[in-house]
């Protein structure tokens, strides 16, 4: 292995070295003596002295070694190396509140550093995970260490931390709010699904209602967020007051049904678009021959053209499921609930840990069904075809 | 078998095809052959009723066409075209099966008819039943379009140019498994093309056509003969057309019995085209031929002045 020929991997040794200043340069944690004053932030060096600060460069440089000469053993070594920095960082931060928190008010915030640090280092993970090949599911594998130790330290030496504070404020309150946020997303993405194919096949059937379909659509996409939940307010109020069932139901100008029926509007057009493109773009050969063959319309539909189609429909449901989960944060304003509660406290109390409460769920849910939709969408690609 | 009786299709006000009379008889190969864009699609698409034809009457077995329900009617016919139609997320054998399934026959009847239609195709069972489409290449694709065609053993084969998007050798080769299969099949096949070579190595009954209507029909070497007019000899080469001729006739046809004389020492089998022995004579500056049989025993020879036509030879 000595004779690698290939080059540096420029991706992976840019990555480390970014890291590695944000890592010495920023504030890793900061301190404040209650919720509400603004903390005072702790580089690496005024935790544990600039020799403990040059130590930790070391796994830095090593890894920018590996990436130096990226032959495979080294790529095996700097991932397992990139492993154990993620693990190292909530370990880092339970370091920090054993030396740097004494009053039982004090909280430890998470700095800019660490969450520079985080956020490279998993670019440097999946940036390894292309280059060995590894399986989608050995990948999410790797992400277990980290997660245990992060789940060791929050229940050991985290209590200052402000962010499992806010939490432990309100854990009743927050699997409460990740339930209205995935009701309302579940909801709003089912519902236009159901909409959005039918939209799409009475578009295929009548040209008239393809163009009319499209230019409502578009229209809807380019009104705000807030504008809509605005103009929906007056007519479900005026629907409320005066239809009995539907004030029962908990219809009204505030609440869940504005902030449904936006999510709905704006889940429709990738929706529609993506299922009638999928449905349209079916290689014309292929429906000829299979009308030829003696097919019925319907068993062409169900068999030659819909599962041809399918992948990229899923792609639409993946579109439309990550951008709903996003806008679901905005109706926590009209008062839909969910995790945007959280995030519309924060900002009115200047409480950026609250503010993380909500917002690092959404992120998350947002990357677990990006995620998770792609795998579906890989698996019902039959034969690796196209 | 198939009879196409004064008949007219428009779309719209444009008309694709003019009143055409055409009759396929059983166990023939129609070759429908034009310059693009003269209809050939649309008439063959009509016999299938993938085009509902405007105005005349079309017959399969004496019976009207729409007295079948449409997917019936397509059952009872195979129909192989230019870009394939395999379906990319089947497998070579489920595409095969198609027509079969289609027609509810049981799952080992299916099996076998496909493993049976796989040989018959040179596609070994082995290596291409769980392949899928994009893993072949152009001649093995056409090759299972053909196999899926003919899975239920239609009657009938209707092909819409399924050898014009391979390379020419891939095209000759296929051309002769088709003759050969039809050889033993003896199915009734409309075929269609717009490449005179191919048109007039594979037709018993060539149909030209022109602008929608049919300028010519007859055996192929009829209309090399008596072209009807200028635009059939124009594309039946014109100058080329002795060389296309050539190419229909065996040269067991002109051949004489071995005489007294020595044997000429350039040889070629009875079956070759008196096309390849002309070009043999070119190429090896001979003015005679030995011609073998199949064990390359000698059964005769050829002249240059016999090639040609010259009735007697001294
Ligand atoms: N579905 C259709 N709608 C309108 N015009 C058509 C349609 N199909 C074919 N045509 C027209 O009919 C004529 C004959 O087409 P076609 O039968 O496909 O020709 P060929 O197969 O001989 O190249 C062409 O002028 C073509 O544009
Ligand atoms: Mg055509």
């Amino acid at each position: 292995m000595r004779l690698e020929k290939s080059g540096p991997n420029v991706v992976l040794l840019s990555l480390t070295l970014v890291a590695l200043a944000a890592w010495l340069g920023l504030d890793t944690v900061s301190v404040a003596a209650n919720r509400i004053v603004p903390g005072t932030g702790y580089r690496v060096d005024e935790v544990i002295g600039a020799g403990g600060a040059l130590a930790t460069a070391l796994p830095w440089l090593a890894l920018a070694g590996f990436a130096w000469r990226p032959a495979r053993r080294h790529l095996l070594l700097a991932l397992v190396l990139v492993v154990l920095m993620l693990s190292a960082l909530p370990a880092w931060l339970a370091l920090s509140a054993v030396t740097l928190v004494d009053a039982p008010q004090a909280r430890l915030g998470i700095g800019a550093g660490i969450w520079g640090v985080l956020f490279l280092l998993l670019l440097a993970l999946i940036e390894l995970r292309t280059r060995l090949v590894l399986s989608r599911l050995l990948g999410w594998a790797l992400l277990l260490p980290p997660l245990a130790s992060a789940a060791l330290c929050l229940a050991r030496w985290l209590e200052p931390l402000a962010l499992w504070q806010e939490y432990r404020g309100r854990s009743g309150q927050f699997l409460g709010a990740v339930g209205e946020h995935l009701l309302l997303v579940g909801v709003a993405v089912g519902a236009s699904l159901v909409l959005g194919v039918g939209l799409a096949l009475a578009m295929r059937r009548w040209p008239g209602v393809q163009k009319a379909g499209f230019g409502m659509l578009n229209f809807l996409q380019t009104i705000p967020s807030i504008a809509l939940f605005g103009l929906l307010l007056a007519p479900l109020a005026w629907l409320s007051a005066n239809v009995d069932w539907l004030s029962a139901l908990g219809v009204s100008g505030i609440g869940w049904a504005p902030a449904l029926l936006a999510l709905v509007g704006y889940s429709l057009l990738p929706m529609v678009r993506n299922t009638f493109v999928a449905l349209e773009a079916v290689n014309p050969g292929v429906i000829d021959a299979a009308r030829g063959m003696g097919m019925s319309r319907g068993q062409v539909f169900r068999q030659v053209r819909l599962p041809l189609a399918l992948p990229v429909i899923l792609e639409g449901i993946r579109i439309t499921t990550v951008q709903a989960i996003g806008l679901t944060a905005v109706a926590a304003l009209i008062g839909a609930g969910g995790l945007g509660t959280f995030i519309f406290q924060g900002l009115g109390q200047a409480a950026m840990d609250l503010v993380l409460l909500g917002a690092l769920p959404i992120l998350l849910l947002a990357l677990l069904v990006d995620a998770l939709l792609g795998a579906l969408t890989d698996i019902l690609r039959p034969g690796g075809a196209e | 078998m198939i009879d196409l009786i004064h008949v007219t299709k428009r779309f719209g006000d444009a008309v694709a095809v003019d009143d055409i009379s055409l009759s396929v008889a059983r166990g023939e190969l129609c070759v429908l052959v034009g310059t693009s864009g003269c209809g050939k699609s649309t008439t063959l698409r009509m016999i299938n009723r993938l085009i509902e034809h405007s105005e005349g009457e079309i017959h399969i077995d004496d019976q009207q066409i729409r007295a079948f329900r449409e997917e019936t009617l397509r059952r009872r016919m195979g129909y192989a075209i230019q870009s394939t139609g395999l379906f990319p997320h089947w497998t070579v054998a489920r595409n095969i099966g198609l027509v079969p399934r289609l027609l509810k026959w049981p799952k080992a009847k299916v099996q076998a008819r496909v493993e049976e239609l796989m040989a018959l195709l040179g596609l070994a069972m082995e290596a291409f039943a769980g392949k899928y489409p994009h893993q072949l290449s152009g001649g093995q694709a056409q090759r299972v379009g053909v196999a899926r065609a003919l899975a239920a053993d239609p009657d009938i084969l209707l092909m819409d140019e399924p050898f014009g998007a391979l390379d020419p050798i891939t095209r000759q080769s296929l051309q002769d498994e088709l003759r050969e299969l039809q050889s033993r099949l003896h199915k009734t096949i409309v075929f269609v093309t717009h490449d005179m070579d191919e048109a007039l190595r594979l037709a018993d009954h060539l149909v030209v056509m022109h602008q929608g209507r049919i300028v010519q029909q007859g055996r192929p070497l009829a209309l090399l003969r008596e072209p009807a007019d200028g635009f059939v000899e124009s594309l039946l080469g014109g100058e080329d057309r002795g060389l296309k001729e050539a190419a229909l006739l065996p040269v067991s046809q002109r051949m004489l019995p071995l005489g007294p004389r020595l044997l000429a020492r350039e040889r070629i089998g009875q079956h070759a085209s008196l096309r390849e022995a002309l070009s043999v004579m070119l190429w090896r500056h001979a003015e005679r031929l030995t011609v073998v049989d199949d064990d390359d025993l000698p059964v005769g020879e050829l002249s240059l002045r016999r090639l040609v036509g010259v009735r007697s030879d001294e």
